[in-house]
């Protein structure tokens, strides 16, 4: 035998003379998560799992992913590393998706109800029992009024399927869920710019200046932009501060956290603009060239805005104010980003044009490393199309809220029940507003519950939400990977067209969105008398995709929809880099994004008939195609003029003020001492309303306990776990209390996605309380383990509606509550709101619109405005 | 997963003669038809018949008013809600062997028996609606057909048949039903409230265990349904107020001296 008589000490000594050699040897392994993105492997036989490319849809970031599908089961999903926003990653939710298809608590049949509304009772029916019947109400609904036919859809990435049923129907009352959502942010930017989202170049910022976006885990566009974050923060040491009211996982990732009072993040933004003018920091070439005011109006325009004011206001110190704007503004390149903060209050459309003035005053626009526009992609419509319906609806076209081109859904209860529009048949597609909408059962159960105001409901989903324990027909939707969806979103700077495809077959008797509504129409115009049948000529999801996808230029040629089905996305722009995780082309330098959009010369063809107006508009056929600056013809922005209306004069022609301003919420001005606000927000790991049956995520996040600050819980002698009562005007709930340093003093905070009352028994916990509710699952140690006791509180039944005038958001973190020790008679979860009480909420919210009696009073620097009666009415309809 | 618990499967004394064959198979089609879809009108006039319901009460099984003593139109309609309730809609139990050992519907149960079917030479024909292989009421109709054709086989004298079939239910048994009908039958007898599931779960748990007896398989049922024994019922063999040792507090008598 050998024997070596070699020390450890030898053996470094040895090892440093040896490194060269070690490192010229042949590395024949490689980690494998690096290596084997886009394969996967059974990990017993070794067997590659087949990979199919979809486009994610948990949330609405619309990530590619690839579902890995094992003896005819999805087994597995990740990320697309074709995916050039994606870049082989998904999020927790991402990575849970496949319990959608196989929840046991999926509806699977068509179901009618059978009981009374609600009772829980039904049968189950064949397709053809339920289309005959909906074919029924439909047929006599058209004969009094197309527009009592009301679809209202949550999520739908439908393609333009759902605008087609209704069109076809001639139906214009179609409501979606935008105001809940950000209608205001869209409305804030889209008369200022055109598009109504920016996409901020984290990657290569230096500054960047974060208003109410919780972006690393749960606002647009997460998953893709945290990445970004993160590339930025690391590699370019770019600076992130965040004005939040919560410490949220991007607040505590942030270089600065910084507090602010809830609705107030417009001051500290227009005091921040303050401060660069005041200073002559702004970029004077891009605001002269690009926008329609002058420096000197702007800097006039912002005198009123101090530090001083602002910290009033919102509580930020002045000095900090100061420090940050000089920051800002000398860092370049630099960029904001906001989500539903700012833009979730009464008057959320002026703070985020407030936001947005930023990077426009400091020229950071459509710069690497500053505020770009969104790119996106279309896709033709499969033709015939039907026309837009004859006669627009009231309460899809609100004469009250002219300026909310995205609508004012969560107001519907209330203009339904006041007799604005009757409604013969309501459809609701993936949308739970009993649920996610402010007033939650005691607004939208109501509504539902009441026959004389929704004489027949259909309710298309998966499952069994609190919305469709209150239908009247149940049509089983398929989960989303189990359809045919085309897809585009401006989740990076870089522009795609992608596809969402059936990985199994639908269970059951599902159907897919486009093939249930085909089939209602088929039912209703058997022999194509009517004029419908034609609009609904396709065969299957893949045949319509065909029509979608077969001729789009460039795509077309790489082989239309069969290159989507095997990519999942197209252009594939690059290859993912598994050392840096990032997209690079054949020479290994990362691929780099098209930047100044705006200043796209127009070419000699495109000017071909043009006129050049006065003020720079290159007009042709009636409509701005350009603009020309500095004897140049470029694209500019996409709006009326091609340029940046700082001054949104539409705004001011309803007496709204058209230059950036900010309003304080007048209930948040009389608050009493022991009065807070209350502010809801999305976590992580799970979306609104509809992951909290996905035992993956419901096992990591399950409760969600109030938080409070600990100088108010001191004050209120609650402590960490203690029972307490939130009561605002309209009603009270009874939860826990999470006491920390993380919020501010007066705010109240609780997370949404829990406190589900329906939709299975894993997101209500029934499986613990009820016999019938057992599980089996005893070879599924997850669900065999299910731990916990605790399902959360809702919060939305005591949120009353707020209605941005402007925008038409829902004011969501504007409520004023009183935060007390719970009662002996309070229990957890104990929920209790009024319908009377909201409809006083839904009155006063209405005074503030533009025809409302505190209007005026809102805004004393428009007292020239000529009133309500001086409005020209123009054609309604959405962007 | 599937087969970690234990299985034993022995040889059967005796064969049995063609009219024992296809008396199981009726049974197995008779439970068959209370899961596969909502029972129908034939279907339920044919139990509520005097000598079916005599001969259920023979066995044991006590079917209330609200089975007998109804229209059969209104029963027809009260167990198709019954159904919904209990199977389709969410909350339920549905009669899935996917969803009751796995917690989810479509694993590895179904691709199984899915290809056991296809193995024997069948395939699942579109009923009202659309089922999943396995599906109770299907997995009852394979094993139904399966000894159809062993007593075919038997009157043929086709032996090897014979066995092989008997093989084919027997393994089936260890598979599939055994792992979870007698389980999912206690849960759903505690589940419904009506009387004719209640009689049927019934009916389905003690035939499992008589064919599961004649068949001489011994398989441990997991479905999560199974019975569980209240604590109070527990009869201990020991104090369990006596020190066990004297490590412990617990075994330190009360002048702090050990026991
Ligand atoms: S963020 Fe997560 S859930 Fe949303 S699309 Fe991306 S991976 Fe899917």
């Amino acid at each position: 035998m050998l024997n070596f008589k070699i020390t450890r000490r030898a053996f470094l000594q040895a090892s440093a003379a040896t490194t060269a050699a070690a490192a010229a040897s042949p590395k024949l392994l490689r980690a494998m998560e690096t290596e084997l993105g886009g394969k996967d492997f059974n990990p017993v036989g070794y067997s590659e799992r087949k990979a199919i490319p979809i486009t994610c849809h948990v949330c609405n970031i619309q990530d590619g992913a690839l579902a890995y599908v094992e003896n005819g089961r999805i087994v597995k999903l990740e990320g697309n590393p074709e995916h050039v926003s994606t870049r082989g990653r998904l999020c927790a939710k991402g990575n849970s998706g496949m319990w959608y298809s196989y929840d046991p608590d999926r509806i699977l049949y068509p179901l009618k109800r059978v009981g009374a509304r609600g009772e829980g009772k039904w049968k189950r029916i064949t397709w053809d029992e339920a289309l005959t019947e909906i074919a029924q109400k439909l047929d006599a609904a058209l004969k009094q009024d197309p527009n009592s036919i009301m679809l209202k859809y949550g999520r739908n990435r439908s393609g333009g399927v759902v605008d087609r049923f209704m069109n076809t129907l001639g139906s214009a009352t179609v409501m979606n869920h935008t105001s809940v959502c950000e209608s205001s942010k869209k409305v804030g930017m889209e008369p200022t710019w055109g598009p109504d989202i920016e996409t901020p170049d984290f990657a290569n910022a230096k500054y960047i200046l974060n208003f109410g976006s919780n972006i690393m885990e749960a606002a647009y566009f997460h998953n893709p932009y945290s990445q970004r974050l993160a590339d930025g923060m690391a590699d370019n040491k770019a600076k992130l501060v965040t004005f939040d009211v919560r410490l949220s996982n991007t607040a505590g990732r942030s270089d600065e956290w910084i507090p602010v009072f809830p609705g107030t993040d417009g001051a500290v933004a227009l005091a921040l603009g303050h401060v660069i003018l005041r200073d002559d920091l702004q970029d004077s070439d891009f605001i002269e060239t690009w926008t329609n005011v002058t420096v000197a109006e702007l800097k006039e325009h912002y005198q009123q805005f101090t530090p001083e004011w602002a910290e009033k206001l919102s509580g930020v110190p002045a000095a900090t104010i100061e420090r940050i704007a000089r920051e800002f503004a000398t860092t370049k390149p630099a960029t904001t980003y906001t989500y539903r903060g700012p833009a979730k209050h009464l008057y959320g459309s002026y703070n985020e044009k407030a936001t947005m003035m930023l990077p426009i005053m400091t020229g950071n626009i459509e710069v690497r490393g500053g505020y770009c526009m969104p790119r996106g992609m279309g896709w033709p419509q499969p033709q015939p199309e039907p026309p837009k319906p004859a006669k627009p609806s009231w309460i899809a076209d609100h004469p009250d809220y002219p300026l909310a081109h995205h609508k004012v859904s969560h107001l519907t209860p209330f203009w339904i029940a006041e007799g604005k529009q009757k409604i013969n048949v309501y459809f609701s597609y993936q949308d739970n507003a009993v649920y996610t909408n402010p007033g939650s059962d005691a607004v939208w159960g109501k509504l539902y519950r009441d026959e004389k105001l929704i004489p027949f409901y259909v309710c298309m989903t998966p499952f069994m939400g609190e919305e469709a324990t209150l239908a009247d027909i149940i049509l089983p939707d398929c989960p989303y990977l189990e359809r045919w969806e085309p897809e585009s979103m401006p989740n990076s700077l870089w522009p795609w067209l992608g596809i969402r495809q059936p990985v199994i077959k639908s269970l059951g008797e599902s159907r897919e969105n486009r093939i249930m509504m085909r089939d209602i129409i088929h039912k209703l115009d058997p022999d194509g008398k009517r004029g419908m049948k034609k609009y609904w000529d396709f065969k299957d999801g893949e045949d319509y995709m065909r029509h979608h996808f077969d001729n789009v230029p460039g795509l077309k040629e790489a082989g239309g929809l069969n290159f989507l089905k095997k990519h999942g996305v197209w252009p594939i722009y690059g290859k993912l880099d598994p050392a840096t995780g990032k997209i690079v082309d054949k020479t290994g330098r990362e691929i780099q994004p098209e930047y100044g959009l705006h200043k796209k010369e127009l070419s000699a063809a495109d000017m071909t008939g043009a006129v050049v107006e006065k003020n720079g508009a290159i007009m042709k056929n009636g409509k701005a195609v350009g603009v020309q600056r500095k004897g140049k013809n470029y694209a500019g922005f996409p709006t009326h003029d091609r340029i940046i209306n700082v001054r949104v004069d539409e705004w001011a022609e309803y007496g709204f003020n058209p230059m950036p301003t900010f309003k304080q919420i007048p209930w948040h001005r009389t608050m009493r001492d022991d009065e807070m606000i209350l502010t809801t927000y999305k976590i992580n790991v799970h979306k609104q309303s509809r992951t909290s049956a996905v035992k993956w995520l419901a096992e990591i996040m399950h409760s969600n306990p109030v938080w409070l600050n600990t100088e108010t819980g001191k004050k209120l002698g609650i402590k960490t776990g203690d029972l307490v009562r939130v009561e605002s005007a309209v009603g009270y709930l009874v939860t826990k209390a999470y006491v920390f340093e993380g919020i501010h003093p007066k705010v109240a905070a609780i997370s949404t996605a829990f406190g589900h009352w329906a939709y299975g028994r894993l997101a209500q916990l029934k499986l613990k309380t009820e016999k019938g509710g057992a599980w089996g699952a005893q070879d599924d140690p997850d669900l065999n383990n299910v731990w916990w006791e605790d399902k959360g509180v809702h919060p939305n039944q005591i949120i009353p509606v707020v209605a941005d005038p402007i925008g038409g958001s829902q004011g969501w973190y504007d409520t004023v509550v009183k935060v007390t020790k719970a009662g002996p008679n309070d229990k957890y979860g104990d929920v209790k709101a009024s319908w009377e009480k909201h409809v006083e909420a839904f009155k006063e919210t209405m005074r503030y619109a533009y025809t409302g009696d505190l209007h005026r009073k809102m805004h004393p620097e428009m007292a020239s405005w000529g009133g309500p009666g001086s409005v020209k009415h123009k054609e309604g309809g959405g962007h | 997963m599937q087969n970690q618990n234990a299985v034993l499967i022995e040889p059967m004394e005796d064969s049995l003669s063609p009219l024992e064959l296809r008396a199981r198979a009726g049974y197995y089609q008779l439970l068959a038809g209370a899961f596969a879809e909502e029972p129908g009108c034939d279907y339920l006039a044919a139990l509520r018949a005097p000598e079916a319901m005599a001969a259920l009460v023979d066995l044991g099984f006590q079917f209330d008013a609200d089975f007998t003593g109804v229209p059969l139109d209104e029963l027809q309609d009260t167990l198709a809600c019954e159904y919904a309730t209990l199977f389709t809609t969410s909350g339920g139990c549905p009669p899935v062997e996917s969803s009751r050992l796995t917690g989810r519907f479509q694993q590895e149960p179904f691709h199984d028996v899915k290809a056991i079917y296809q193995h024997c030479g069948f395939a699942l024909q579109p009923g009202k609606f659309a089922v999943f292989e396995d599906q109770l009421g299907v997995e009852l109709s394979f094993v139904a057909a399966l000894l159809e054709n062993q007593a075919a086989a038997l009157e043929s004298g086709d032996m090897a048949t014979v066995k092989r079939l008997e093989k084919e239910v027997k393994r089936f048994w260890a598979t599939h039903l055994g792992r979870w009908v007698r389980g999912y039958a206690t849960l759903l007898a505690r589940a419904t409230e009506h009387s004719f599931y209640r009689e049927i779960a019934r009916l389905l748990r003690d035939f499992a265990e008589a064919e599961l007896a004649l068949l001489k398989v011994r398989v441990d049922d997991v479905d999560g349904g199974r019975e569980v024994v209240p604590k109070s019922e527990i009869e201990v063999l020991f104090n369990p107020d006596e020190p066990v040792c004297g490590g412990c507090e617990h075994g330190k008598t009360q002048n702090g001296a050990y026991a």
